[in-house]
């Protein structure tokens, strides 16, 4: 399989009145297609500002960033955000939610577009809150929600930032299994942020591992389990081992 | 089954049904003291009036309040002074809204902008307005046009401040979101920032509400032919307090009635 999203020897730096924050430091890793990688590292290292130059919110201060192809331009719009608040619009209806990307890019005329939008909705379990507000739905249907706005645009590349952080333990588990098999079975990309190992060893093919700030690629190791769904593979017996190695790169 | 509003009928539960009673109970009681007060209140000023403990010719009395307003009513001028101090009020509340909101439309749109104005914005908010009023009838004159400009000038800061914190306030993560979809910044404010400013908005009208009769009756106090506050201007200066308490009477139930008005979009836009 191809590298989808490639980078090349990035680095940040933020600029403040004080001083001059040097977020990352020469960036280099690649992700292949269908994969699902995670990128983990201490707290504060410049994890977010890697999902915010692949997303075009923020341009590297050097090097490249080179999504299928085609570097990375401003706002790209080929990429889909997932943020660790659903942030879904409280004056919006389930199914307005849904379509607000389609409404930003003109394409809620879109007969194709709009039926895709309709049976992600059905195929999990969202159809009958269609026109429900967000206030009505629990926090784990909130969050299927915020990843089926992000689908419907059929981004090439799913970002998902610490997207079950905000969540309780149990409902987080469980919507970790959901949004994985959603992400698998629509056969997409993605690149999740997030602290917990087990959780990116649960849901990964590759983890990358950050030093701290300024933050280079420490390690880039590849994940296989026999087990399939995240949570099954929690029980997987290499699980302690990767967790061990992952651990051990971190402190 | 299904009741009035069309809700299915549910079966409550005899904890429910109690819990829904005493509610009920509870609501009709506040009501029914909150009129209680009221008629004491009438009561006893007209008790106290009518058996000289208190002065009517200071104090006034509910029934000289009501037949002063019909002895008004029937000389015809009372619906002038009141139209003219109800034109001069919705025009100028309506003006300083859209006005304050779009002037915090457009600096949320330039950082810059909102970086040179903000002194000035905290001063014309600190200034108290009334000091202006010399001014005002030297540059537009006497009458109506003064009044509202003075309505417009008290009510427009404070709009254009509360709806810019409330623009300014949006997540920023929200912002970030549309970004990522590819969002223009005109899209951002329509989809986002404005629907998001809603219930800030709701709480801007009801203040405007109180603040355009104070800009109103300031700007009649100051130079007026006609108008509400006139009419309180002109009963303090032949002494006849009865026409003053009259007027304050009507104030009231205007005012009440428009922040009425305003109140239900509350129910409707406030998460
Ligand atoms: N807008 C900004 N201006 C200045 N410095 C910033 C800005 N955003 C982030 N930083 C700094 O850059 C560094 C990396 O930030 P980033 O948010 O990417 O880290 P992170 O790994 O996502 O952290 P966390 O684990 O807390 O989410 C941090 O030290 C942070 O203080
Ligand atoms: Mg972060």
């Amino acid at each position: 399989m191809e590298n989808l999203l490639e980078f090349k020897n990035v680095k940040y730096f933020y600029q403040t009145k004080e001083n001059e924050i040097n977020a990352l430091d020469g960036i280099n890793f690649s992700i292949k297609e269908k994969d699902f990688s995670s990128i983990v590292g201490p707290s504060g290292c410049g994890k977010t500002t890697i999902l915010s130059l692949t997303a075009g919110l923020l341009s590297p201060s050097e090097g490249e960033i080179v999504l299928d192809g085609k570097p990375i331009q401003k706002n790209d719009g080929r990429i889909g955000y997932m943020f660790q608040r659903d942030h879904l619009f409280e004056w919006r209806t389930i199914w307005q939610n849904i379509i607000l990307g389609l409404e930003i890019q003109k394409k809620n005329k879109d007969p194709q577009k709009l039926a895709l939008a309709e049976d992600l909705l059905k195929k999990y379990d969202l159809y009958n809150f269609k026109n429900k507000k967000p206030r009505q739905l629990s926090g784990g249907m909130r969050q299927r929600v915020a990843l089926i706005r992000t689908l419907v645009l059929e981004p090439a590349l799913l970002l998902l930032d610490e997207p079950f952080s905000a969540l309780d333990f149990q409902t987080r588990l469980t919507v970790c299994d959901d949004v994985y098999e959603i992400i698998k079975s629509e056969q997409k990309t993605a690149l999740l942020v997030t602290h917990d190992i087990s959780e990116a060893l649960s849901m990964s093919d590759k983890i990358i591992i950050l030093s701290k700030r300024p933050a280079v690629v420490k390690k880039c190791v590849d994940i296989s389990f026999s087990g399939t769904i995240p949570l099954s593979k929690r029980e997987d017996k290499e699980f302690g081992k990767y967790f061990e190695m992952i651990w051990r790169e971190l402190i | 089954m299904k009741n009035k509003k069309g809700h299915p009928k549910i079966n409550y539960s005899k904890a429910r049904k109690a819990y829904l009673r005493k509610l009920k109970k509870d609501k009709l009681l506040v009501l029914f003291c909150q009129i209680a007060l009221f008629l004491l209140f009438l009561g006893l000023w007209q008790l106290l009036a009518d058996f000289g403990v208190i002065d009517p010719f200071f104090f006034s009395s509910p029934s000289r309040i009501v037949s002063t307003i019909i002895d008004l009513g029937k000389g015809g001028n009372l619906w002038i002074h009141i139209w003219t101090s109800l034109y001069e009020t919705i025009i100028g509340f309506l003006i300083a809204t859209i006005l304050g909101v779009l002037i915090a439309i457009l600096l949320w749109w330039s950082e810059k902008l909102r970086r040179i104005m903000e002194p000035y914005l905290i001063i014309l908010n600190s200034l108290p307005k009334i000091a202006l009023g010399p001014m005002i009838i030297f540059w537009v004159g006497s009458g109506t046009g003064a009044t509202i400009v003075m309505c417009v000038l008290i009510c427009i800061v404070i709009t254009t401040i509360s709806m810019l914190n409330a623009f300014i306030s949006c997540d920023n993560d929200k912002i970030l979101l549309m970004k990522s979809m590819h969002a223009s910044k005109l899209q951002i404010l329509f989809k986002l920032i404005l629907p998001n400013a809603l219930g800030d908005f709701v709480s801007v009208l009801k203040i405007n509400v109180g603040m355009s009769w104070v800009g109103t009756i300031m700007g009649e106090y100051l130079s007026s032919k006609a108008g509400l506050g006139y009419l309180i201007n002109y009963g303090s200066q032949i002494l006849k307090l009865d026409i003053v308490m009259a007027s304050i009477t009507l104030l009231c139930i205007l005012a009440a009635g428009m922040y009425f008005l305003v109140s239900p979009l509350e129910k409707r836009f406030k998460k």
